[in-house]
């Protein structure tokens, strides 16, 4: 239960606000799906990362790499969309898998490792986009400019469902936490992510493919930041090489939030949608009666020191 | 054996010590008191409650209730430091010394002193030598902790805590790490401080080491007070079956078997790894169902050749057939995919803490309790639950995460573990360290039974009574070298131990 009551404070807190009936709206709380959807991709691997024990701050500048890719290969050269997107999914669990054997076999630290993938990644998608944003209003060969019809997976992606009630973005979040469930929560790799987090040398010493697990985690927190990549491209209608800076810190502060361990081996991807959900709710709330953007930094940096106070378990003695 | 009881007033009292944890009751009203010059044992079980009445001493513990008087006076220790300051030392069973320090570095930590107070390094270095010096260790102040083996941490770290002005000496089974001469050197230490007026708290589960330094004894089961007695009072049985709560069972009865397969043929066999104490020319063979101890002293080779059978196989050279085939492993899943499974000493790396005991125990055979790469919570569940309670583990729930249990319930979560790989081969490495007389029963119950369904069983031990109590035969290395073997028959102590001194057997 205490995962929640940061969120229900929250919440209570925005009700007694509520910004002149504004919070008991429902495009209110779609917005806020909505806003917290791409930083929801990115946490949902980040906390399997951080289930393994690691940390992957590369996840920002992946996802600017691959908004930079998708972007270049659906505006730029016109590939349909059904063909880029598993390609810019590749993009993503090829940096993910760099890093993940950097840290698996010259066992180095993972804060190195992916503080270098994150430079790393942040320049390709710059030398990609020649420092450009690549926009609908692309330059030919030629050099002539002319103007590309934006594709339908951009609308699609952007778009919302069920009567316009849900956002697309928000789908994607709350699959790609699904998917993620599963595989901490039912799978034979979720087991062993856990178990390397929780001690590497035990879990080596029984059996468990150390190695596998780790690139496995680093992997599949790429692919999450290809695909909170592409989200993003699709929402700002074109590939940035700017975009998605300081993300990484959102991702980790939102598994934080909901109480996974940084020191790996405990946590779970459950309550990072609960940390992702008080975030963007605190976020709504304070923007929504007016706090200026200053003081809502300052509060959010105070309240997710609060939160993870509270929630500290107690109690680890035995008899 | 303390003879006389000292009088005088007491230097330690207990006053209804009360502590409970979440669900369980930890401590129910436990009082003692501990004069000056006395060595008081406090044995109990796992789970009795031991290593929260030192904590709660030692101030490590604060949310108690009852009362602790030092000298009369009642104390309350808000934090372990004060509990240094007014003269308590505890030396606890996790070693606290820092690795990558000196010894004498490690000295200085626990010194009270400004954080910002210029060093002295000689001088630190000095008091330091005096401190090893009174325990005869002929350690050099600047060598860093890493560099030592466990015994030698140990007693570095007794040192360490005796360097202050100490009133009261509280040991968390002090032993356990230590070989036979390292224990003996420890309790001639302990009984000369204990002449010195210092009040001994000694936390044991060894029955001879008990009956060697007691004064008196008080026996907590259950998170009471069994009883507290002078020590020339208590007998054997009367301690075993107050610890136990029941009559003390008999010992078990030897072995005859049939010449059996091999299972194992080393021949030539050697290892010469930079990090670890080589071995050479080792040659033997195990049966199929066989129950085999190795003995050696720290620097025998022992400890490495269990490592290198389960997956150290670099810098080896020799032949080595399980079963008839060559076998080399490379790694712990290359030697699980052969049917060989390792124990290791230290429950550091043999116990995930944060994982439920049940995700411990089904670790290295997920994939028989999987498909497709689905985990099966049902078939694990219904594998695990009779396992469990058949190896009496003491366990809130099968959910529940390991460190929450005692270690002796770790340490049969870990072998639980090892057993549901159904190895051809089990390599213990000190399987019984550290964990009390019940327990250790329950575990050398479990392997030979492992050991009669024809698992071939290979164990290292510290404790020569476990060697003769639980092998077959006894392979004893002395420095790299295969000394002796002994039969079940010729396994006493005093042949052991020449044995294990490089002697012949």
């Amino acid at each position: 239960m205490r995962p929640f009551v940061p969120l229900v404070a929250v919440l209570v807190f925005g009700c007694v606000l509520n910004a002149n009936g504004a919070f008991f709206e429902w495009q209110t709380h779609r917005a806020v799906l909505r806003e917290i959807s791409v930083g929801g991709i990115l946490a949902s691997g980040m906390t399997v990362v951080i289930v393994s024990g690691g940390i992957d701050l590369a996840v920002g500048s992946v996802l600017a790499l691959s908004a930079v890719s998708f972007a270049w290969l659906t505006l730029l050269h016109g590939l349909p969309g059904f063909f880029a997107l598993p390609l810019v999914l590749l993009v993503g669990a090829a940096a993910g898998a760099l890093s993940g054997v950097l840290v698996a076999w010259p066992r180095m630290q993972p804060f190195i490792v992916t503080l270098a993938m994150m430079v790393f990644a942040r320049g390709l998608a710059k030398e990609l986009s020649g420092g450009q944003k690549i926009s609908t209003y692309v330059q030919d060969p030629s050099g002539a400019f002319r103007s590309v019809p934006l594709p339908a997976v951009f609308e699609a992606l952007d778009g919302r469902v069920l009567g316009g009630n849900v956002s697309v973005v928000t789908l994607v979040f709350l699959g790609s936490a699904f998917v993620t469930w599963v595989i901490l929560e039912r799978l034979r790799v979720g087991r062993y992510l856990f178990a390397v987090g929780g001690n590497f040398e035990a879990a080596r010493l029984s059996g468990v493919p150390v190695h596998f697990t780790l690139i496995f985690a680093y992997v599949l927190s790429g692919i999450c930041a290809a695909l909170a990549g592409i989200c993003q491209a699709a929402q700002e209608t074109h590939g940035d090489p700017e975009t998605g800076l300081g993300y990484e810190l959102d991702a980790i502060a939102m598994v934080v939030l909901g109480g996974t361990s940084l020191m790996g081996g405990r946590g779970g991807v459950a309550l990072t949608v609960i940390g992702a959900l008080t975030l963007g709710y605190l976020e709504k709330v304070l923007s929504l009666n007016a706090y200026s953007s200053e003081l809502r930094l300052m509060l959010t940096g105070v309240i997710l020191v609060l939160a993870v106070l509270f929630q500290r378990r107690f109690g680890r003695e035995s008899a | 054996m303390g003879e006389r009881l000292p009088h005088g007033e007491p230097r330690l009292e207990l006053v209804e010590l009360s502590k409970t944890f979440a669900e369980t009751r930890a401590l129910d009203r436990v009082s003692f008191d501990v004069r000056p010059g006395e060595v008081h044992v406090v044995a109990g079980e796992n789970g009795a409650g031991k290593s929260t009445l030192i904590r709660v001493i030692a101030g490590a513990v604060t949310d108690y209730t009852g009362e602790l008087r030092l000298d009369g006076r009642a104390v309350r220790f808000a934090n372990p430091a004060a509990a240094s300051a007014h003269g308590v030392a505890t030396i606890h069973q996790e070693l606290s010394l820092v690795p990558a320090l000196s010894i004498a570095d490690n000295f200085e930590l626990t010194r009270a002193a400004s954080p910002f107070a210029p060093r002295d390094r000689r001088r630190a270095s000095a008091a330091a030598a005096a401190a090893l010096a009174r325990l005869e260790l002929a350690l050099e102040p600047a060598v860093l902790v890493e560099t030592l083996s466990v015994a030698e941490r140990q007693l570095v770290e007794i040192a360490r805590a005796l360097a202050g002005n100490v009133r009261v000496l509280v040991m968390d089974e002090p032993t356990s790490a230590l070989f036979e001469r390292d224990v003996d050197r420890l309790l001639s230490l302990v009984e000369r401080l204990a002449r010195d007026g210092i009040g001994v708290v000694y936390v044991s589960h060894r029955l001879e080491e008990i009956f060697r330094v007691a004064t008196r004894i008080s026996v907590l089961r259950d998170g009471r007070r069994v009883f507290t007695r002078p020590a020339g009072e208590v007998t054997r049985d009367e301690l075993v079956s107050g610890l136990v709560g029941k009559a003390a069972s008999s010992p078990p009865v030897p072995r005859v078997r049939a010449p059996r397969a091999v299972r194992l043929r080393v021949r030539g066999f050697g290892c010469d790894t930079p990090s670890r104490v080589p071995f050479d020319g080792l040659e033997f063979e195990l049966g199929v169902g066989e129950l085999v101890g190795v003995a050696g002293v720290d620097g025998s080779g022992a400890s490495t050749l269990l490592h290198v059978l389960f997956g150290a196989a670099r810098h080896t050279h020799g032949e080595v057939t399980l079963d008839g085939e060559p076998y080399s492993a490379s790694g712990p899943r290359a030697a699980f995919a052969r049917g060989v499974a390792l124990l290791a000493s230290d429950r550091h790396e043999s116990v995930l803490g944060e994982l439920s005991v049940l995700a411990n125990a089904t670790l290295s055979s997920l994939g028989a309790f999987s498909r497709a790469g689905v985990v099966d919570r049902a078939a694990e569940r219904a594998a695990v639950a009779p396992a469990s309670s058949r190896m009496r583990v003491k366990a809130p729930s099968l959910d529940a995460a390991a460190f929450a249990l005692s270690g002796g319930n770790q340490q049969k979560v870990a072998l639980l573990r090892c057993l549901l790989s159904k190895p051809r081969l089990l390599v213990l490495d000190d399987p019984t360290r550290g964990i009390d007389v019940a327990a250790r029963a329950d575990v050398h119950e479990l392997l030979r039974e492992v050991a009669a369904s024809g698992t071939t069983i290979l164990f290292r031990s510290t404790d020569l009574a476990e060697l003769a109590a639980l092998s077959d035969r006894v392979l004893v290395l002395a420095r790299g070298r295969h000394t002796a073997t002994l039969a079940r028959g010729e396994l006493d102590d005093a042949r052991l131990l020449s044995a294990m001194m490089g002697g012949a057997a």
